[in-house]
């Protein structure tokens, strides 16, 4: 039981970031970090590695050089081996093309479960796991709260509008988990040295055999202007007064807005 | 020339999403602005007998990809099917978990160009121009489709970004979807399913949201929360740190692991403000916070910022605007 953790380098949260002039996100000179998200991935395919329910766990990312970083730290927390698609002809990929590489990066890998996390801290669409899904035509299974095995099949927990159901899959699957499988752990010093030690194979668009014209310049979108938001009015601020009277003030706020 | 707009409607419980509505509406007006219709793309329980009534907001038509309560999923290849056969400029769909599933197969299946979450959509130069907040709400970027890119653009919309239009008849015309066969998609499928709680609000739905964090402090600490919500007319809603100490369901945690609102009215009590819980809410109309820390980072984003007790001022608001509507 093979599984394979997407995993992508971002830039810190709450980073002060820019986009560069040709409207392109600059991850120069910010400290950069595995998605927080995608640590639960790989909290909940390292869970099922220490159950027995799971032999392997190979990690895959897609971005420059330097994601080989995130790469090794994910390493360190566990996991057997990684690997870095990494070719000039993927910067300012879109989330359509980022799928097409995965899913091809992922066809050579052979996973039974390929996982990932909920969202991307800095690109907040959620749409790569069911586009790889789609190009690999597997089955998804999406915002686990819980990803188990079963006999041939992967289960996940899912919260319902009212409850949870338990929806499962034939094997092979993507699959993707959220925040409530339990907090990532920490890479222990002994984790960190053995990393260095881990295989990190790096793959180019060749190696996938993927012609980089058939990626259009890697996005079907483009992005045609950047600005700050909107200046809202300065916060109003009730302070150092009575509840009977703050709520009187609070009232006649939302009556001039006419909330009530 | 592509001019259909076409949107996800989705149906639970016997009835329309708010989101359908609210997407039907925004369809509508984009279709409107680019010459051709809007076509709804129905599934879900109840959305063979209320397709009809998506008219009232616009639709055209709508086709009828089942009525069945299984994973949204599960539609996707007959969806594609659909949206293969449509021609159409853009289609909608709601920012929730299944509207991105969906979303996500169409651009996986048809090599089509995505957007969102999008807080604004309009028809410019004969394509789609879209405006999302990203990087945390830091910047606001402006979007189309690359030269050459196929049609329909996939937007995912937040919810309250269109008002559906109310009190406007119309009937759509309703057509079932062909059998689109076996699908890799197709074989998810429910195999428990558990009932938590059936008061839970579907947060979604709601125009007026009163939130609850860690200053609340416990699950009964919510009562004067939901009291508050009642009179307003809105729902109770959480940051994750009330979720997870199990105050309150996850249902109603909003968040960047929870539900993405945009209501408009976010009253958050006890409630700090982290990054994590603001990319949640940020796009609300007004914001009011109370809080008992003068330098709680929601007082450097919310509209009006009450420094005080929730426990005393929350009580009091709700008399005070229940004595005003009495």
């Amino acid at each position: 039981m093979k599984i394979v953790v997407c995993i992508k380098q971002v830039p810190v949260t709450g980073a002060e970031k820019r986009y560069t002039d040709d409207l392109r996100l600059d991850r120069a000179g910010v400290e950069a970090i595995i998605n927080p998200l995608d640590e639960y991935a790989i909290e909940q395919a390292l869970r099922l590695v220490d159950s027995g329910a799971a032999d392997s766990v190979t990690y895959l990312s897609m971005g420059p050089e330097q994601a080989a970083e995130a790469l090794r730290r994910a390493l360190a927390m566990g996991g057997d081996d990684a690997v870095l698609v990494t070719d000039p002809a993927l910067a300012g990929a879109d989330e359509w093309a980022t799928a097409l590489v995965l899913a091809a990066a992922l066809d050579k890998l052979a996973p039974d479960v390929a996982l990932m996390g909920m969202a991307s801290d800095d690109a907040r669409g959620s749409l790569v796991p069911g586009a790889v899904a789609a190009k690999r035509g597997l089955p998804l299974l999406s915002y686990g709260a819980e990803l188990t095995l079963v006999e041939g099949a992967a289960r996940i927990r899912r919260l319902s509008a009212t409850g949870f159901d338990w929806i499962e899959a034939p094997l092979p699957v993507v699959a993707t988990v959220t925040d409530q499988v339990g907090e990532p752990r920490y890479a222990s010093l002994k984790g960190i040295m053995g990393a260095k030690r881990k295989t990190l194979e790096s793959w180019s668009l060749a190696d996938l055999g993927i012609d980089p014209a058939s990626l259009r310049g890697a996005a079907l979108t483009r992005v045609t202007d950047s600005r700050p938001p909107e200046q809202k009015p300065p916060t109003e601020r009730i302070e150092n007064m009575a509840a009977a009277e703050a709520a009187t003030r609070i009232a006649d706020w939302l009556a001039a807005r006419k909330l009530i | 020339m592509a001019n259909d707009v076409l949107f996800l409607a989705e149906f639970a419980g016997g009835r329309a999403a708010r989101s359908a509505l609210e997407l039907a509406t925004g369809s509508a007006e984009l279709a409107a602005a680019a010459g051709g219709q809007a076509v709804g793309l129905a599934y879900g329980a109840g959305a063979a007998a209320g397709a009809a009534a998506l008219g009232a907001q616009g639709a055209a038509r709508v086709i009828v990809l089942g009525g069945d309560d299984r994973p949204a999923i599960t539609y996707a290849a007959a969806l594609a099917a659909a949206v293969r056969e449509a021609d159409a400029l853009a289609l909608l769909a709601p920012a929730t978990p299944n509207g991105r599933d969906l979303a996500a197969a169409l651009v996986g299946l048809l090599d089509l160009p995505a957007f969102g979450p999008v807080r604004a959509a309009r028809v410019a130069d004969g394509t789609v121009e879209t405006e999302q907040a990203t990087l945390q709400g830091s910047v606001i970027t402006t979007a189309r489709p690359a030269e050459g890119a196929d049609t329909p653009s996939i937007i995912l919309v937040l919810p309250n970004t269109f008002t559906p239009t109310e009190g406007a008849a119309g009937s759509a015309e309703v057509i079932q979807a062909a059998d689109a066969g076996d699908s890799p998609f197709g074989h998810a499928k429910v195999v428990e399913s558990h009932q938590a709680d059936a008061r839970v609000a579907n947060l979604d739905e709601a125009t007026v949201i009163v939130a609850g964090g860690r200053g609340v402090g416990s699950e009964a600490g919510f009562g004067i929360l939901r009291e508050l919500a009642g009179v307003l007319g809105g729902a109770v809603g959480a940051s994750r740190a009330a979720a997870d100490a199990g105050w309150i369901a996850y249902q109603l945690q909003i968040g960047q692991t929870g539900k993405v609102v945009k209501p408009q009215l976010y009253l958050g009590a006890g409630i700090s403000g982290a990054i994590q819980h603001r990319v949640g809410m940020q796009t609300a109309e007004h914001v009011v916070a109370i809080n008992r820390d003068p330098d709680a980072p929601i007082g450097e984003f919310a509209d009006l910022f009450v420094v005080g007790d929730l426990f005393q001022i929350v009580p009091a608001l709700t008399e005070e605007i229940r004595r005003r509507k009495a």
